[in-house]
Parts: structure tokens; C-alpha cells; sequence
């Protein structure tokens, strides 16, 4: 449990350190959700269940999402259908 | 107009137009211009300057920024007590009143959930109007009229979703289809869930909002609004935040204590309707949001 915990929070450091980076904003933002999971999944390991829940559906989810959108509508989304 | 009725006037002065007491018009002075406006090509360089100037400092500025604040947070960290030592400053006489008296003066099994919805649920009160009036100031900014003509990106947004219905992403069908059953029955587990687990409104309306994103994304808005059109979402959306309200508000009229009744207390007190009614508020906000940021309207 302990080694996990370690390799989780060596993998928060690393995606907090690679967020902001990357050229594309795609990318950063799926190393953002990938930062919140990992997070989420210290939480539950933190003996915070409702945290994990809520990290999980508004960190990796909903925010993820939003960022997408935004990403969309300013055109900055390469693969998308742009008119 | 000024001689009307006091509801008349009321009227005027609300919308701006007209000062009540000396009854003078509003006039909006246009601010002079200077005539000392620098040519475009003296305002690019001089602008051009600054970005060098600006670009030069930026990284330097950003480093030191960001190690004063990690230095701090280290140290902070540092400083702080073992998790979960016995001699640690949060075990006092407050945390052990909490675990043993939630369930007598609330009626929550769970003493997170009865901390969050009883003794601070003054706190969570503001918060789930904090996300109403979050959802009502999107709504504001980015929901467009009825009667404004469509601009470019409205009609690309059209084509769009015509395109979509005409050739649905499969993939993202089937693993909706397979997934949304789970996903909503997971929320209402931990909505009514709340008080005994942990959970609660919080968590189970984020997981209810994600619900319903995933079916707008995979069937469009069309086949969601059959069942949750614009009036169904403002209805359960006020209708969370008023029920909230009074519930509250039957607490802090008793005394927080007077509600613990036998029946209410085998319910789980007021926790599982308070739980509820934050569950729907924070759905709708979820799922307000992208509604907005996707297509400009609920």
C-alpha cells in the first residue's frame, strides 16, 4: 500500500510538472484528467471515499469536458471538423 | 411619463431610466478624446517594445514565482504532524463530541455527512447557492436569444449536430448504452446513501451530472430534452435549492435539535432530503454547464 502510494504521488508530481509543457492544449488537458485520477485514486487510498467520488466525476470528468468544449469552440482541437 | 402611477414609476427607475426624487433624465457624458493619440505605427512599436520587454522578464518571473510558492508548500508540509498520530492537534474534545454525539443530535449515522448537512449546514447552504447563481451567470453570458440572428459559429454548431444524427459515433453509443444504467444507479446509491456511507449530495450529484452529460453527448440534446426539457431543468434546479432553504431553515427555527423526532431520526433525520435536494442542485449545475459551453442554451 505504502509503494503505491509513493509511485501515486511520483506520478502526480510528474504529470504537474508535464502539464503545462506540452505545445498542444489537447494534450495538456488530458495530462490534467490524468492528474486528477491519480489524485482521486490517493484519496480513496487516504481513507476519503466521498473525495475520491467527487475528484473522479468533477476533476477527471466534468472539468475535462469543459476544457474540451473551450478547446472546440476556439478552434484549438486538430481532428475536429472545423467549417 | 413622470405624472403615472407609483408603479409606473417604480418601473422607470428600476430599468435606469429616470431618476425618481428630482425626476432628471440620466445623460451619459462621452469621454473627450484626447487629441494627443499617439499614429498607429508610433502605438506598434511602442507596443512591440513592451512585449520584448514583457517576454524578457516573463520566464524569470514565472520561475521565482513558482519555487516561493513550492518552497512554501514544502515547508509546510514539512511542519506538519504525522498522519495520524495520537498527540496530533486535531484530536481534541471537539472531534471526539463530533463521533459521539452525530448521531443523537442529527440523526446521521455518518458523522461526515452529519457534519456537512447539520452542524455546517450553513456553509453547505451557501455553497449550493453558490453553484445556482454560477449556473445563472453562464447563463446569462453565454445563452443566446431567441430572436438574435445566428452567427457563424451557430450555424457551424447546427451543421454539426446534423452531421452527428445523420452518422452517430458507434463506439461511443454502445459504451453509453452499456455504461449510463451503471453510472445513474451509482448516483442514486450514493445520493440516498449519504447519511449512513460516505457520499452524499455532493458526490452523487457530480456522478448524476456526469450521467447525463455522457447521454447528451452519445444521443444528442434532442433525445435527452424529451425527458429533461429547459422548464423540467429549472424546475428541479429551483425546486433543489428552495427545498434546501426550507429545510434549513426548519432547523435553525428549532433550534437544530427540535426535528430528531423517532421517525425522523429512523430516516436518518433531515440528512437524507437535505442530501437529496444538494444532489439535484449540484447535477443541474454540472450538466447546466455543458449544455451552455456546448450549444448555448439548456
Amino acid at each position: 500500500m505504502i509503494a503505491l502510494e509513493y509511485f501515486l504521488l511520483a506520478g502526480l508530481l510528474v504529470c504537474a510538472a508535464a502539464a503545462p509543457l506540452f505545445r498542444r492544449l489537447l494534450v495538456t488537458v488530458i495530462v490534467y484528467t490524468a492528474f486528477s485520477l491519480l489524485l482521486a485514486i490517493l484519496w480513496a487510498l487516504l481513507q476519503s471515499p466521498d473525495l475520491a467520488i467527487t475528484e473522479a466525476a468533477v476533476g477527471a470528468g466534468v472539468s475535462g469536458i469543459l476544457y474540451f468544449l473551450t478547446l472546440r469552440n476556439i478552434h484549438a482541437m486538430k481532428g475536429t471538423h472545423d467549417v | 411619463m413622470s405624472e403615472g402611477t407609483w408603479r409606473e414609476r417604480l418601473r422607470v427607475w428600476v430599468d435606469g431610466e429616470r431618476e425618481p426624487r428630482d425626476r432628471t433624465l440620466f445623460v451619459m457624458e462621452s469621454p473627450q478624446r484626447t487629441s494627443s493619440l499617439p499614429t498607429p505605427e508610433e502605438h506598434e512599436v511602442r507596443e512591440r517594445h513592451r512585449l520584448r520587454k514583457f517576454l524578457n522578464w516573463y520566464p524569470a518571473a514565472a520561475v521565482i514565482i513558482c519555487a516561493a510558492l513550492v518552497a512554501v508548500l514544502l515547508a509546510a508540509v514539512v511542519r506538519m504532524p504525522a498522519f495520524g498520530e495520537a498527540d496530533n492537534p486535531i484530536n481534541n474534545e471537539v472531534s471526539r463530541h463530533y463521533l459521539a454525539r452525530t448521531e443523537e443530535e442529527t440523526g446521521a449515522s455518518n458523522a461526515v455527512t452529519g457534519m456537512i448537512l447539520s452542524y455546517r449546514g450553513f456553509d453547505t447552504l451557501g455553497e449550493s447557492c453558490v453553484l445556482f447563481l454560477a449556473v445563472a451567470s453562464v447563463t446569462l453570458l453565454l445563452r443566446r436569444e431567441d430572436g438574435e440572428p445566428e452567427d457563424a459559429a451557430q450555424r457551424r454548431l447546427r451543421r454539426e449536430d446534423a452531421l452527428q444524427r445523420e452518422h452517430p459515433d458507434v463506439i461511443l453509443q454502445q459504451s453509453a448504452r452499456l455504461l449510463i444504467p451503471f453510472i445513474l444507479l451509482f448516483a442514486l446509491y450514493v445520493l440516498l446513501n449519504g447519511e449512513s456511507s460516505p457520499g452524499g449530495g455532493f458526490s452523487g450529484g457530480t456522478v448524476l451530472g456526469g450521467g447525463l452529460i455522457l447521454y447528451a453527448a452519445a444521443f444528442g440534446f434532442e433525445r435527452l430534452g424529451r425527458f429533461f426539457s429547459r422548464r423540467a431543468y429549472s424546475a428541479v434546479r429551483t425546486f433543489g435549492l428552495l427545498l434546501y432553504t426550507f429545510l434549513y431553515g426548519c432547523y435553525i427555527v428549532t433550534g437544530a435539535n427540535g426535528l430528531t423526532s423517532e421517525a425522523l431520526t429512523r430516516m436518518g433525520g433531515l440528512s437524507l432530503p437535505i442530501d437529496l435536494a444538494v444532489g439535484l442542485v449540484v447535477a443541474c449545475t454540472v450538466y447546466g454547464f455543458y449544455a451552455l459551453f456546448a450549444r448555448g442554451e439548456i
